[in-house]
This record gives structure tokens, sequence and C-alpha cells, in this order.
């Protein structure tokens, strides 16, 4: 081997080892997906459980559904199939989904399990749906929802009622004032009918309301040629309008066919305004990804989060196509988006003890500790940095046992005191 | 105003720039930048300069409110962010281009099956090929595409023109037209509704003055 090939050779084996140092063994997780820690799970699970309790106050009753389904059953939700989504195939070569959403299985749910029940039904989840994360979006594969859905009559007193739960929780897992918008595909279909929008047209324009650009809406309104006058620039203006009730009056005064719905949303508006819920806000460009979505849609929003915290709308025509026709309203929380928004949550203060030396030799008064709730957690005589432990682990006190009775040191300030058994101590 | 506005660095600076102040917005500190990434004006929003390819990830995550971008980037990209406005500068198209003389494109479909693309617009590029019924083999070049089917790189380019001059300058001629191209208005999904009167009152102003 001639020398300058033998360097060459080392420096290759000096790369690789340098990658194997920089990569290590590597444990990677697929796209999109994490662990959750307990820090960050006890506070999901406390917004989770803050949020189905808001729910279970209007009456929506907790359902499950399974993670995997087939696929042509999901694929009945939407118009063209719901697209990108994690499919297998089952031991008899049957294709199966992982959910990528949860209002179609709920819809399904409904619409067989619940078939015979004459409603209105309201349901609720906490659950997973897991899409293929798409490049740029910053959204996970995993989206932990917290949602309800209720099958009714079909009128707007359903929709305010969802829309007053749905601030009622977001209030009660910490959001001040939940901004609310409200959009409707009925308004803007009923808009196109007045225009009398062809095939070509209405499609062009719901991808440009899809795609969230005005710019390619106003492009493709200059092509509807019956769209003049201020009828004209209504259709321009649509999804930029927003505000609140006055903005249907007008709309309505410019095209009475969309009368119908604006005088809905209205009503909706006053309902939602009784139960003392913050106004949403009306605004036309709201739409959702989804297509089953058939009448208002609603988007929540809180700073912090970068994409609405929550999302969903009226659906009346998705219980048909699993066979059981039921109009249908629903919206769902996004946990994790939710929680960036809350903050760090108030109270969650470190509690319990730390009993040096082992809680199994004080099971009596460990077992009655925690009957009560809190905390108790042993360790070896010999752990060295008991304190250091109880800090990491989220406990308050650290307990030793001396000649009689118990030193007890507070590990938030410092402060030692003694007791005389354990049943006694601050943590009472 | 406590927006945050998100203004590229390089050939649409200066006429975002302008299109800004016509807005009636404060850009003096804007205008002697040096390497500071980041200005507050007193009493306006608060700045931030970044690549133009990076507008949309800023504006998406909610680290700005608003971005200017151009519509290249947001096609190349699909942020998921409110496209508010055609600011109307910046006006440029996006082409495929091969070398002058006999188009390479067609024999190499014919002969090899697949047509080799240099660009720094992969998704762009791959989609043009798709819905035109070729196959394309894309290769990703962050500079100087144009030097790419010089050396053989690949058949051609896909790339965005302002004048051509480039596409001269290398022997390059301009194949087909993809997309037209100018400055956009973005904006995040949560600062339009939660700012909604801020940013309504901004788009109007901007409006007023884009071409």
């Amino acid at each position: 081997m001639s020398e300058s090939t033998s360097a060459f050779a080392l420096s290759v084996l000096g790369l690789s080892a340098l990658m194997t140092d920089f990569m290590g063994d590597r444990v990677p997780l697929p796209d999109g997906v994490r662990d959750v820690l307990p820090v960050e799970a006890a506070e999901l699970s406390a917004l989770e459980t803050t949020l189905t309790g808001v729910f279970s106050s209007f009456g929506y009753r907790e359902v499950r559904t399974p993670l995997i389904e087939f696929s042509d059953v999901v694929d009945r939700g939407q118009d063209r199939g719901i697209g990108r989504a994690y499919r297998m195939f089952d031991d008899q070569g049957r294709v199966l989904v992982l959910r990528p959403d949860l209002t179609i299985p709920i819809a399904r749910l409904i619409a067989t399990r619940m078939a015979d029940e004459p409603g209105p039904v309201r349901v609720s989840y906490a659950a997973r749906a897991v899409r293929p994360p798409s490049a740029g979006t910053g959204q996970g594969a995993e989206r932990r929802q917290v949602g309800i859905e209720l099958a009714g009559a079909g009128g707007a007193e359903d929709d305010a009622e969802v829309i007053a739960a749905l601030a009622a929780a977001l209030q009660a897992a910490g959001l001040e004032q939940p901004q609310v918008a409200i959009g409707s595909v009925a308004l803007v279909d009923a808009v196109l009918d007045a225009v009398d929008a062809d095939q070509d047209a209405r499609d062009a324009l719901w991808g440009a309301l899809q795609g969230r650009s005005m710019v390619a809406w106003a492009s493709e309104t200059r092509r509807v040629r019956r769209a003049r006058g201020r009828l004209g620039t209504l259709l321009a203006e649509l999804p930029n309008l927003r505000g609140g009730g006055e903005l249907l009056t007008r709309i309505a005064k410019i095209a009475p066919a969309a009368a119908d719905e604006c005088a809905r949303l209205l009503h909706t508006l006053d309902l939602v305004a009784a139960y003392g819920a913050p106004a949403p806000m009306i605004d036309l460009g709201v739409v959702r990804d989804w297509n089953y979505y058939s009448g208002v849609v609603i988007e929540a929003y809180a700073p912090g989060a970068s994409a609405p915290v929550a999302v969903g709308g009226r659906y009346d025509a998705l219980g048909a196509r699993f066979g059981r026709p039921r109009p249908a309203v629903g919206v769902a929380v996004t946990l994790d988006l939710l929680h960036h928004a809350v903050g760090v949550p108030e109270g969650r203060e470190p509690r319990g003890v730390l009993v040096v030396g082992g809680s199994d030799t004080r099971v009596t008064a460990a077992a009655m500790l925690r009957a009560t709730g809190i905390p108790v957690v042993g360790v070896l005589a010999a752990y060295a940095g008991p304190e250091e432990f109880a800090r990491t682990q989220g406990l308050r006190y650290v307990a030793r046992p001396m000649k009689s009775g118990w030193k007890v040191v507070d590990v938030t300030d410092g402060v030692a005191t003694r007791i005389a058994s354990l049943e006694e101590g601050p943590w009472i | 105003m406590d927006l945050t506005i998100c203004v590229p660095r390089g050939a649409l600076f200066d006429e975002s720039l302008e299109a800004l102040q016509a807005a009636g917005l404060p850009i003096d500190p804007l205008l002697n930048l040096g390497r500071k990434l980041i200005v507050k004006c007193p009493d306006g929003p608060t700045y931030i300069t970044t690549r133009p390819t990076d507008v949309p990830v800023y504006v998406e995550s909610g680290a700005a409110d608003l971005g200017i971008v151009g519509r290249d980037v947001l096609l190349e990209r699909q942020p998921d962010v409110y496209e508010l406005l055609d600011l109307g500068f910046g006006a440029c198209r996006m082409v495929w281009a091969t070398m002058a003389g006999d188009d390479p494109a067609p024999a190499a479909i014919e002969r090899f099956g697949v047509v080799r693309v240099a660009s720094k617009y992969v998704n762009v590029a791959e989609a043009w090929f798709e819905s035109t019924g070729r196959k394309a083999e894309i290769v990703k070049v962050n500079g100087s595409v144009e030097l790419a089917p010089l050396v053989g790189l690949a058949d051609g380019i896909v790339d965005l023109v302002a004048t051509g001059k480039t596409l001269r300058e290398n022997g390059l001629v301009e194949r087909e037209q993809i997309f037209d191209s100018s400055a956009r208005l973005i904006a995040n999904r949560v600062s339009h509704k939660l700012e909604a009167a801020a940013v309504d009152d901004l788009v109007r102003r901007f409006a007023e003055h884009a071409r």
C-alpha cells in the first residue's frame, strides 16, 4: 500500500470514528412523534381532566374508538378519501389505517353503535389521532385531542352549545379570554350560489380558501362573470370579512340568497351570548382542511400557540356515509397546542415525602399517608443525597428516623423540624 | 403596535422597505441595520430580518406575525399561513431552462425515461414535471444553478428569472414558464385572528399602495 493510499484510508477511518462518536448508538424515533416525560405528562393529564370535566358538565359522555380501522371505512368520511395516513395490512391482507382524525370514527360510532338512540347524542373523547407529518408544518404526527360531538336536531342551538362548551372548557383550562372565530361553509356556498358560480369556479375558489390564499381567491373571483357591483365586491372581499353581527346583516342585504345562513349565524351569536361565553368573531376566511364540514366552522386561538388550539364545525352529511343520517356538530381541542398556550400551571408545588430507610419499614404510616393522597417514597438509608433525589422526583419533604421520632427537611426552603411520628408531619 | 414583521434580506429588501414606508410604518431602524437581526421601533412594529426562504418558517411558527416573501418561496415550502396580499414588487417568473440549441430534455425522456433537473426549488420542480407527465430526477443545488447543465450535472434547471440575463450569459434558454412570482404579505394563522384589527388595518394600507 502506498503512503498516500494509507493516509487516505486513515482519514476515512478517522472520519468514521468521528461519526460514531458524534452519532453514538442512535436510538431514533419516527418523524413527528416524541415521548412525554413526567412533568409534561402530569400537566397534560391535568388539562385533559379539566376539559373532560367541563364537557361532562354539559352532558357529554366519554366514548373510545379503536386506534386502527379499516381503511375503506374511514375513507368514506372524505370525498376523495382521507389522503395521507399511516396504513398497514392485517393478517388477511386487508388495508388498515391508524386513525388520522377523530371526527370520522366518532361519526361512525354514533351512526352504527348508537343508531337506535333517538338522541340528541352527546359524546366526548380524549384520544390521539395520527397523521404523517408534512414538511414545514411543524405539527407532529401524533395529535392528542379532547373533543365533543353533538348529533341532534341540527339547529343553531346545537352550534351555540358546542361553542359555549368549548369556551367554558378553554377558560377552565386557564385561557382567560379564548378567542373563538366562526365561519360558515354554507354561507360561502350561498354567496357562490348568488353569483351563479360554475363548478370550476367553485373548485378554484374553495382551493384558494383551503390554501388560505386571499390573493388566489381575489384573482379567481374576477373570473366569475355574474359577480358585478356590490355583489362582486362582496365576493372579492368574502374571506377577508370579519366582525360581529352587523357584518351578517350587511351580507344578507347584498346577497339575499345567503340571508338564511346569515340569520342562522346571527341566531347562533345570540345564543352563545346567552350562555355568557365571550362573543365569537365572525370570520368568513375560516375553513377546515376536511371537506366533510357543511355548516358552521369553528376555530379557537390563544397567544403562544402557533395554530388554532381548537377546531371543529358542523358536518351534517357524515352520518349518512355510515348508514344513519343525523346532523351533527363537534369541536376538538388539540392538547399540545393548548399546553403551549396556558404556560406553567400554578399550584404544582412539590408534595409528598421521601422516607430515608425505606417506607417498607413503616408500612402502616406510609399506607395511611398514601390513603390520604400524599405520595410516599422510600429510599435506602445508605443513599447519598436524598434531598437532591427528592427534588428531582417532585417530593417536598425528606424524613429521617432519629433515636426517637423523625427529622423532617422541607427541600424547598431547607427548614428542618422534628416530629414524633410520620402521622403528624407537616404534609398532613 | 405590537406586531412583529419578518422582512427578507436580499433582493426584496429595498422594495420591502419602500412598501412598509408607503404603508405608513417607521422604517428608520431598518436603514442602518448593520449586523443586527432584530429591531424594535418605538411605537411601531418589531422587525426581524432573515433569509428570504426562512420568512415562512418564522411566520408559520408565530415567531413573526406578518412577513414579506416571494410567491416562489410559498409554492416551494407550502407553509400553513395566510397569503393576504400581492404587494406587486419583485416580479419574476419560475422557468424550466436548458442549453441553447436542441432541447436535450425530449431526447433524455425518450432514451432514458427521465430528465435530470437541477434546482433550488425541489418541490416546485418535482410537481411541475409530474403535472406535465414527465419523470424527473431532481438534483438539489443551493446556488449558481446555471452551472449544472454546463458541466453535465443536469439536462436543465428550474429557477427564478427576473430579466433572463444570467440565463443568456450562460448559454441557456427558457423552455417553459411555470408560474409568475412577486412579493406577498403573509400572516400567521393565530396572529391573523388575535390581532385582527391591526392586521386588517395594515393590509388596507399596503393594498392602497400595492400596484
